[in-house]
């Protein structure tokens, strides 16, 4: 048999498109029913739609309103975050992706000692410029939203469910059968209930086991909710990549003369998590596209700024219009983690390869 | 000291009885501030306010529940209307998954585009974010109850539901559905019988024939007679509104359209990623066994791709019964919304009424879960 020829141009477009009378048939029906949908959908969201202006009368009917966007783009991005002080968020933006970049790139001296300063430091730095106090205006998590809120849920969820996940992982697969217990029943738990009524159970709950007088704010409930559960997910995926670790490996590690939890930390762990990556990275996603459920507890994140815009009575009936910016706005950032993760995936594979 | 600390054994021991001594120091110190906090909110702890009158009217009930029924038929109102509306999504999402899943293995470069594109939106937005734009940008946007869409002349679809005909006496049709219940199961039965046959003796019933009677002949028989023998409650235009016939609220009707949509999304990969793991060469032999293609499906490509998709599957339709608690976001009476919702700021049983609900989602999950294991066990790879 010959190789395959490459194909290029019309003669590819032939090839996927018109290679036999069916599959021209199929390609002619697939096209036309594709025109019926998205014609009306382009022509409601270019052809017709109005992007200038800044109030209702300025949008046309029978087309989309991205003025209400336009209008409306502080708070989708912030809340009710105070606009002088917006500047705080995107400075916490700006130094963690630029923490981020530098632990990616090759070139970075000391790239290891800035992972950690980053991991350590960024989190409370984040507080402070979020928060305020400490010579900032401080600014209530009441007034914090938007997307801003979106990332600030993940961040922070993400943060306290990592570690709790690896403790829960080890745990699950520990000697100690009292110990394996604890974490089966806590993962199976959180795994088996609805995030909806564990955000609901946080906000209730929380404040009700605390002693009088000690408040638990509205957000930290929240997060410590989502935090927990994503915990007991990305425990799971964890256990996978722990189950995956040849058993070789601790022995020789034993071998060396390294006790348990340096075998633990420096040989199982790293390579476990190289294997759970791509399930970490898809509960990452999960997380993400589940902190708009905090609308549920009258948090505005991103979805729930937008659905607080929509009762404004000077903009009614732009539910599409709303419901689209942040469903697209969410794809982005889903496509992102995911691009991220299979990033960090072709770099832990890199080491493997050269041996 | 330190030599006793040195022993394995006295370590294990001493450090888990550590760990259950923290934790039951803490949990005694959350359930003393809870009793302390209830007391001073003067909320007496129990399960009693279950019996108490409701007073809380549902928009949709499938149950004879009404404002005066008590809070525990609330509470079955919103674990029925959680069930269907997750079974329905279910079926649904399932078929839908399978199509797109199928489409996306397609030859044709066209259809398996237009599917992985369809995956690749559905999957990285959130469900609430379909859960919202169904209600209020889909169901709002339907004409009103005049200008309703007809189906087939017996059913209306506006902005105020989907409004079906429905028997007037259910008794019929309830006696139908058993009668098929019966007979698939007669026919599961019977597969098994035939399958202990032929390993025994080679030959075994013929079940072409008993699949068409008791499958398809006898279960279209039995519900077109009950079909045609009751009564039905049509809907009709009165004035401004429908009469007659049972209306599925618009929350309902969004909620199932935005699970079914998103769960599509992750049913198509897992069957894609089921078929594509057959491996080449059992295609090949099949063919080389002189198997026509529809025989090759049956009995080698569904079997080897069941194995790698029932468990993902298993977690897709817990997911699918989780996520039926978004409908609480556009106020559809399923449990949370209902139960964690209504009855709790009626009553303030806020530990009782989470504690329940819990429970119902943590009982129903581990059921499926057995059932699933269940299936998963027969269609596992038997090694020999």
């Amino acid at each position: 048999m010959s190789a395959p020829i490459a194909l290029r141009g019309w003669s590819l477009w032939r090839a996927r498109l018109f290679a036999t009378p069916l599959d021209s048939a199929i390609s002619i029906a697939v096209l036309l029913g594709l025109g019926v949908i998205l014609q009306p959908l382009l022509i409601w969201a270019i052809a017709n739609a109005s992007w200038s202006g800044s109030t209702r009368a300025d949008c046309s009917p029978g087309g989309a309103c991205w003025v209400f966007i336009k209008a409306r783009f502080g708070q989708f991005m912030y809340g009710f975050y105070p606009e002088p002080e917006r500047w705080r968020p995107n400075l916490f933006g700006a130094l963690v992706l630029t923490w981020g970049l530098a632990v990616l790139m090759r070139g970075t001296p000391r790239r290891g000692l800035i992972a950690l300063v980053g991991v350590i430091v960024l989190p409370f730095l984040g507080l402070w410029l979020l928060y305020g106090g400490f010579g900032l205006r401080e600014i209530e998590t009441r007034q914090w939203g938007g997307l801003m809120l979106t990332l600030v849920l993940t961040y922070y969820a993400a943060l306290i469910a990592l570690p709790l996940a690896v403790i829960l992982a080890l745990g699950r697969r520990s000697r100690l059968p009292f110990l394996r217990l604890l974490s089966i029943i806590f993962i199976e738990f959180w795994r088996g209930v609805p995030i909806l009524t564990v955000i609901f159970l946080a906000s209730l709950l929380l404040p009700l086991i605390m002693p009088s007088g000690v408040g638990v704010d509205r957000l930290a409930r929240a997060i410590i909710g989502l935090g927990l559960v994503i915990a007991a997910y990305m425990a799971e995926a964890f256990r996978g990549g722990l189950q995956a670790v040849p058993g070789g490996q601790a022995e020789a590690s034993a071998a060396l003369g390294l006790g348990h939890w340096r075998t633990t930390a420096f040989i199982i762990l790293p390579q476990a998590t190289r294997i759970a990556l791509p399930a970490l990275t898809n509960e990452t996603i999960a997380l993400l596209k589940n902190t708009s459920l905090v609308l549920v507890v009258s948090i505005f994140d991103l979805l729930g700024i937008a659905q607080a815009a929509l009762a404004d009575p000077t903009w009614v009936g732009f539910q599409v219009e709303a419901y689209v910016f942040a469903g697209a706005i969410y794809w982005v950032l889903c496509w992102a983690l995911s691009a991220l993760g299979l990033l960090l995936e072709a770099r832990m594979a890199e080491g493997r390869e050269r041996t | 000291m330190l030599a006793l600390w040195r022993d394995r054994r006295v370590r294990d021991i001493l450090s888990q009885v550590g760990v259950g001594l923290i934790l039951v120091g803490l949990t005694v110190w959350f359930v003393l501030n809870a009793s302390a906090n209830l007391r001073q909110a003067g909320i007496a702890s129990g399960f009693d306010f279950l019996g108490r009158t409701s007073g809380i009217e549902v928009a949709f009930v499938l149950t004879d529940y009404t404002a005066r029924s008590s809070i525990y038929d609330l509470l079955v109102v919103g674990v029925v209307n959680t069930i269907v509306v997750s079974l329905l999504s279910i079926v649904a999402a399932t078929l839908l998954g399978f199509l797109i899943g199928l489409a996306r293995l397609s030859r044709h470069w066209l259809i398996a585009t237009v599917a992985g594109v369809y995956v690749e939106i559905v999957r990285n937005i959130p469900l609430l974010v379909f859960v919202f734009f169904m209600y209020g940008g889909v169901l709002a946007a339907l004409p009103g109850p005049r200008d309703s869409f007809i189906f087939f002349g017996i059913s209306a679809l506006n902005n105020r539901g989907f409004t079906i005909p429905v028997p007037v006496d259910g008794a019929l049709m309830r006696l139908a559905l058993l009668a098929v219940t019966l007979s698939i199961a007669a026919h599961v039965v019977l597969a098994l019988v035939s399958k202990k046959r032929r390993d025994a003796t080679g030959q075994g019933l013929p079940m072409g024939v008993i699949g068409a009677v008791l499958l398809v002949l006898f279960p279209l028989g039995a519900l077109s007679f009950a079909t045609l023998m009751s009564t039905w409650d049509i809907p009709q235009l009165r004035g401004f509104n429908f009469r007659g016939g049972f209306v599925l609220v618009p929350e309902f009707v969004a909620l199932f359209l935005a699970l079914v949509t998103y769960t599509a999304g992750f049913i198509a990969e897992i069957v894609r990623g089921g078929i594509a793991s057959v491996p080449k060469g059992q295609l090949e032999a099949a063919r080389a066994l002189g198997l026509s293609p529809m025989t090759t499906l049956r009995l080698v490509t569904v079997p080897l791709a069941l194995r790698v998709i029932v468990p993902p599957m298993t977690s897709q339709y817990l997911n699918v019964l989780k996520n039926s608690s978004f409908g609480a976001a556009i106020a559809y009476p399923e449990v949370v919304s209902l139960f964690m919702g209504s009855a709790l700021v009626a009553t303030g049983q806020a530990v009782e009424i989470i504690a329940i609900t819990l429970a119902i989602y943590l009982a129903i999950g581990l059921a499926v879960s057995a059932f699933m294991n269940w299936y998963n066990a027969r269609v596992a790879l038997v090694t020999r």
